[in-house]
């Protein structure tokens, strides 16, 4: 049986990495360490693995085939797997049999995740432990959710896989503390004309709705009002399944500022589980 | 506006997606591109707008097209169009109507 110690939410942009700089450098401390704290939050739980939920930007997958949700199986994952991302290459442990078990239950449970054992991490699972300074030797596990190519899997169904992961990791003897990110969103424009335009009044909103606790309106807004905050902004899929996976422990926010000159709403949070 | 101009990829959109794809991921490719970008568009037998938008580095060209954005952000990055020259270019195309503040 597992102890779920941390769940984390966190947005993350290539941007961070690529043009720090193109936000005063008072800011771009101030939410550095945000990262950092949220890293050393999670890490003082001291997990034996991490369940990392993110998504893959066109990279991994391909319109040959392309996964609603897969569910990373391999002993390690390189990293990064954009050329032009200015992150150094590295080299993440995998918990491979945590990987697998998940799978397998999650197809007990009807869900039809796909696997990789191949998967090439991007900056969407790299930038945020990175800048959180986690040990690169901390298993993980990749679950990636289509979030960058409709048709996409609904908002509801990604709470539902989240709720079925908690679940599972809760009932998991092969490690005794997991922690997780979810990582993603919140309002942000990749390529269109919107893009440095983030909409804050839907990220406060948004961020409101996940504090009331109140699962099925948060999933509402998400759903209803997502097409106004940016193609980015469908990453809150991660935050729904960290919603369910946290099975109604309160969500409070922890850093939030509309950073229009790094084209994203930055919003970190975590659950109350522990 | 919406988040995504076509909610399952066209024939056109997928054309401008395998190739912005492969030129950043299969080895050797962008060096092909680099070297001589009419020879290695050829390869993809790309109606003739498509590969002139690309060729010439026609930002607001190729999003029209309806290519993923996520390939065309990579691509802009990866080719080195300047930051400020590439969002400039998507701005123009903001009807300010299109603008939805939720
Ligand atoms: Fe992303």
């Amino acid at each position: 049986m597992a102890e779920i110690t941390g769940i984390y939410t966190a947005s993350h942009t290539p941007v961070m990495l690529n043009f720090p700089d193109n936000i005063p450098a008072a800011l771009k401390d101030e939410i550095f360490a945000a990262y950092k704290a949220m890293g050393d939050d999670f890490m003082a739980g001291k997990p034996d693995a991490l369940i990392v939920l993110s998504n893959d930007h066109l990279h991994n997958f391909f319109l040959d085939n392309f996964p609603a949700y897969c569910i990373g199986c391999a002993e390690s994952y390189e990293s990064p797997i954009e050329h032009w991302l200015h992150a150094k290459r590295r080299t993440i442990a995998g918990d491979q049999a945590f990987g697998s078990y998940l799978l397998q239950n999650a197809l007990e449970a009807e869900f039809d995740p796909s696997f990789s054992m191949e998967m090439v991490l991007d900056h969407g699972s790299l930038t945020p432990l990175e800048l959180a300074g986690v040990d690169p030797d901390l298993p993980i596990v990749p679950v990636l959710i289509n979030c960058v190519q409709p048709p996409m899997p609904t908002m509801r169904r990604s709470y539902n896989l989240g709720k079925f992961l908690g679940q599972a990791i809760a009932d998991y003897d092969g490690v005794e503390r997991v922690a997780i990110l979810a990582t993603g969103g919140i309002s942000h424009d990749i390529a269109t004309p919107r893009m440095g335009m983030v909409n804050e009044v839907f990220d406060e909103t948004f961020l409101s709705h996940m504090e009331s606790g109140d699962v099925d309106a948060t999933i509402r807004y998400a759903t209803d009002f997502v097409h106004t905050a940016g193609n980015g902004c469908e990453e809150i899929r991660m935050w729904m399944a960290a919603m369910g996976a946290a099975n109604g422990a309160a969500f409070e926010r922890t850093y939030y500022k509309a950073v229009n000159d790094w084209y994203t709403g930055i919003g970190i949070g975590r659950f109350r589980v522990s | 506006m919406a988040n995504w101009q076509e909610m399952m990829p066209s024939t056109r959109a997928y054309l401008m997606d395998k190739v912005l794809y492969e030129l950043h991921h299969k080895p050797d490719h962008l060096e092909a591109y680099t070297t001589d970008a009419d020879a290695y568009l050829a390869r993809f037998g790309l109606p003739d707008d498509l590969a002139t938008a690309i060729r010439s580095n026609d930002v607001a060209g190729m999003y029209l097209t309806g290519v993923n954005p996520y390939l065309l952000r990579a691509h802009c990055i990866g080719v080195k169009i300047p930051e400020a020259e590439s969002l400039a270019a998507l701005r123009r195309l903001l009807d300010h109507e299109d603008y939805n503040d939720g």
